[in-house]
C-alpha cells in the first residue's frame, strides 16, 4: 500500500513510517502544508494520514481540497484535538476515519487497513490470511472453509491481530482496542490472555496454523513465520 | 443593623431633639411676650386707678369682670411693694341672666400689687388678670409644634423608607448580579442604569473587576488547554517509540518489566491530559447537541462491554433497570456512565458487589468497597482521590459538570456500607 504521513512532529512521523515500513509498502511523508498539497497533487495513496495542525496550513483544508478534486484517496485525519467538532467536521469532510492523539501504532495500522480494505476491496469483503478468510460484511470467519464462531470481541482481536500482523502488540494497545477507555480499572490483563486464549484455540481446532505468538509478557505477535 | 435604620435612627432623633428645643424657645418665648402684654394691661389699669383717685381722692367703684379683678385692701403705709405676681384668678362665671353661681374655679392669672393713697388711707391694690387664654394659646401653639413634629418625623420615615429603598435599588441589583456571579459563565455582570456617581462608580469598580477576574480565569483556562494540548504531541512521540521498541525485539524479562510500567504510565499520563481537556471542554459547555437516549440501551452496553472487567475483579453486579429515555447530549452520557462505572469498579475490592438501578427520575450506581464513607463536599473536587487510586482523580468532577450541564443532579451517599452515587435528572 501507498501511503502519505502528513505529520510535523518529526518523532512521530519516523515512528509511523518505520511501523509502516515493509515490503510492498510505500511510505511518503510531508512535514508541512505546502509539502503535502503538492505530493498531493502530484500523486495518489491508498490512505493519506493527515494532522489537522501543520506549519503553513491547516490538515482540513488540504481534505477539503482533496475532495474537491475528487480523488478517491483514503483520508485518516490524526489530531491532538480531541473535539467532536472537528471529528465531525472531518467526518462530514470526507474523511474515512479520525483518530486521535496519543495512540498505538497497531491502532492506527488496524484502522489504515480497514481504510484500505473499504476502499479496495469493491464489493468484495473476504480478507483472506492463509487459511483464514474474514467476511467483513457478516462478521464472521471460517477456516479451511469451514465456519468457526467467534464472540464479538474474538472477531475483533483477530482482525486486529491481522492488521498487525508480524508486529508485537502491546497488551495496552490491545485492552484499549477492544475495551476503550474503561480499561484501566483492570487489575491486570489476565482477561485479555484467556480471550487470546480462547481465539487461538477455536483457530487451532479448525484446522488453522498457530499464528499467535507470545511476546516477553508484554504483548502478542500474530505471524506466519 | 441595616442602613435604612441606622439613618433612621440619627435622623429621627437628631429631629426629635431639634424639635423639641424649638417647641422650649417657642414655648418660653411666647409666654415672656404674652406675660409682658398682660403686664402692660395691669399697669394701664393701675393707672386708671391712680387717675381715679387723683381726681376723685376716692377709691374708684369695683366691677366685676370676666377678665379682671381689683381688689382694694387697707394696709399700712410703707408695708407693701410694687410687684408683678403669678397668682390664682377666682373666677366666678356669671350666667346668662347675670346671678351667681355658687362654685367658683380658679384659673391661673396675674397679678399686679400695688399701693394707692385715697383721702387719708393706704390701700393696698391688687388687681389680676386671668391668664387662661394666654395659656390656650400657648397650649395651641404647643400642639400645633408637637403635630408638625410627629408629622414631619412621619413623613421622614416614609420618606427615607421609599427614597432610600429606591436610591439603594442600583446597589441591591448589583448584589444580586455579584451573589449569581460564576466564573464559568459566559455573560457580563448586568447593570441597572444609575445616575447617581456613587452608584455609577460601584458599577464600574464591579464590572471592572468582573472581567479581569474572568480573563485571568479564562487566562488559565487556556493555559490548562494549551498545556494539555501541547502535551498531547509528546506524549504521542512517547507512546509510538514505544511501539517501535516493542519491534526490535529480544528483551530480557528485566527489559520487559521495564516496559510494561512504561506502557501503563504513558497510558495513564495519557488518560490524565485526555481527562484535563475534556473537563476544560465541558466546563466551556463546548459539548453540545441533543439526540434521543435510551438510558437503559446505553447502561446495558456498558455492563456488557466491562464485563471481562468485572469478571477480572469477580465483582457482582446486579442491575435493577427500568425503561428511561432521555433527550439529551449522548456523548456526554456515554462518559457519564463510563466513569461512574469506572469509579464503581475501581473503588471495588475482589469479589465486591455492584448495583445499578435505573427509575423514572433516578440512576443510582452502588458499590461495595473502603469501609469509610467518603466525605461528599470532597467526593467532586478535582483530584482528590484516594491514595491508592489508580485514576485520573477527575472522573467525578468530570462527572459532576457533566450532571451540571445536562440539568442532572449527583449527589453521593454512604447507604448500608454501600458508596452510592445518584444521577437525579
Amino acid at each position: 500500500m501507498k501511503l502519505l504521513i502528513v505529520e510535523d512532529e518529526q518523532g512521530l512521523r519516523e515512528s509511523i513510517e518505520e511501523y509502516f515500513a515493509e515490503a510492498g509498502n510505500v511510505c511518503e511523508t510531508a512535514s508541512t502544508y505546502a509539502e503535502a498539497l503538492s505530493k498531493v497533487s502530484m500523486y495518489r495513496y491508498d490512505c493519506i494520514l493527515l494532522d489537522i495542525t501543520i506549519p503553513g496550513g491547516n490538515g482540513i483544508d488540504l481534505l477539503k481540497n482533496i475532495k474537491q478534486q475528487e480523488y478517491n484517496d483514503g483520508i485518516l485525519i490524526i489530531s491532538a484535538k480531541n473535539s467532536l467538532d472537528d471529528r465531525l467536521e472531518g467526518l462530514d469532510l470526507g474523511a474515512d476515519d479520525y483518530l486521535v492523539k496519543p495512540f498505538h501504532l497497531s491502532e492506527l495500522r488496524a484502522r489504515v487497513s480497514a481504510i484500505i480494505r473499504r476502499k479496495s476491496f469493491n464489493g468484495s469483503n473476504i480478507l483472506l490470511f492463509h487459511e483464514i478468510a474474514i467476511d467483513l460484511m457478516a462478521k464472521s470467519i471460517k477456516v479451511k472453509d469451514q465456519p468457526v464462531k467467534l464472540t464479538r470481541k474474538e472477531y475483533a482481536l483477530l482482525l486486529y491481530f491481522v492488521a498487525n500482523k508480524g508486529k508485537v502488540v502491546s497488551k495496552n494497545a490491545i485492552a484499549e482496542h477492544l475495551w476503550g477507555d474503561g480499561i484501566d480499572m483492570a487489575n491486570n490483563f489476565d482477561f485479555i490472555y484467556s480471550h487470546i486464549k480462547n481465539l487461538r484455540k477455536k483457530l487451532l481446532e479448525a484446522g488453522s496454523n498457530d499464528y499467535i505468538h507470545a511476546a516477553y509478557g508484554m504483548g502478542y505477535k500474530f505471524t506466519d513465520q | 443593623m441595616k442602613l435604612l435604620s441606622k439613618y433612621n435612627r440619627v435622623t429621627l432623633l437628631s429631629t426629635i431633639v431639634i424639635m423639641l428645643f424649638t417647641g422650649i424657645i417657642y414655648y418660653v418665648a411666647i409666654k415672656l411676650i404674652l406675660i409682658e402684654d398682660i403686664d402692660k394691661d395691669l399697669a394701664v389699669e393701675e393707672n386708671e386707678i391712680f387717675e381715679y383717685v387723683k381726681v376723685n381722692h376716692a377709691l374708684p367703684q369695683v366691677f366685676e369682670s370676666e377678665y379682671q379683678q381689683i381688689i382694694f385692701q387697707e394696709a399700712k403705709p410703707g408695708s407693701v411693694k410694687r410687684e408683678f405676681v403669678d397668682t390664682l384668678y377666682r373666677n366666678i362665671p356669671y350666667s346668662h341672666h347675670g346671678r351667681h353661681h355658687r362654685h367658683e374655679e380658679f384659673e391661673s392669672g396675674r397679678g399686679l400689687i400695688s399701693v394707692v393713697t385715697a383721702g387719708n388711707k393706704t390701700y393696698r391694690v391688687l388687681i389680676v388678670k386671668s391668664t387662661v387664654e394666654t395659656e390656650d394659646l400657648l397650649k395651641i401653639i404647643f400642639g400645633i409644634t408637637a403635630g408638625v413634629i410627629l408629622l414631619l418625623l412621619l413623613v421622614l420615615l416614609i420618606s427615607n423608607r421609599l427614597l432610600l429603598n429606591r436610591l439603594w435599588q442600583p446597589f441591591h441589583n448589583l448584589l444580586k448580579e455579584l451573589r449569581s456571579f460564576k466564573l464559568s459563565d459566559a455573560g457580563a455582570i448586568a447593570l441597572s442604569e444609575t445616575n447617581i456617581d456613587e452608584f455609577k462608580e460601584l458599577n464600574q469598580a464591579v464590572v471592572a473587576m468582573a472581567s479581569r477576574v474572568k480573563s485571568d480565569y479564562t487566562d488559565l483556562k487556556t493555559f490548562t488547554e494549551n498545556a494539555s494540548h501541547e502535551l498531547l504531541t509528546p506524549i504521542a512521540v512517547i507512546n509510538s517509540k514505544l511501539d517501535t521498541l516493542l519491534q526490535t525485539e529480544n528483551f530480557s524479562p528485566q527489559q520487559s518489566k521495564l516496559l510494561n510500567d512504561l506502557y501503563s504510565a504513558v497510558s495513564r499520563l495519557t488518560r490524565l491530559n485526555q481527562s484535563l481537556i475534556l473537563l476544560v471542554k465541558i466546563e466551556n459547555r463546548l459539548v453540545e447537541g441533543h439526540q434521543p437516549v435510551n438510558l437503559k440501551a446505553e447502561i446495558e452496553d456498558i455492563a456488557m462491554q466491562f464485563e471481562e472487567i468485572f469478571n477480572d475483579k469477580q465483582i457482582a453486579l446486579k442491575t435493577d433497570l427500568s425503561d428511561k429515555h432521555l433527550e439529551t447530549n449522548l456523548y456526554l452520557v456515554e462518559i457519564l456512565l463510563n466513569n461512574l462505572f469506572s469509579n464503581a469498579i475501581r473503588h471495588n475490592y475482589q469479589g465486591g458487589i455492584v448495583n445499578i438501578i435505573l427509575r423514572e427520575n433516578e440512576l443510582v450506581i452502588e458499590n461495595s468497597g473502603d469501609a469509610d464513607a467518603l466525605q461528599p463536599e470532597k467526593v467532586f473536587k478535582r483530584f482528590n482521590k484516594s491514595t491508592n487510586s489508580e485514576g485520573s482523580g477527575l472522573g467525578l468532577t468530570i462527572s459532576k459538570q457533566i450532571c451540571e450541564n445536562l440539568g442532572f443532579d449527583l449527589s453521593y451517599f454512604f447507604n448500608n456500607g454501600l458508596h452510592t452515587f445518584k444521577v437525579s435528572f
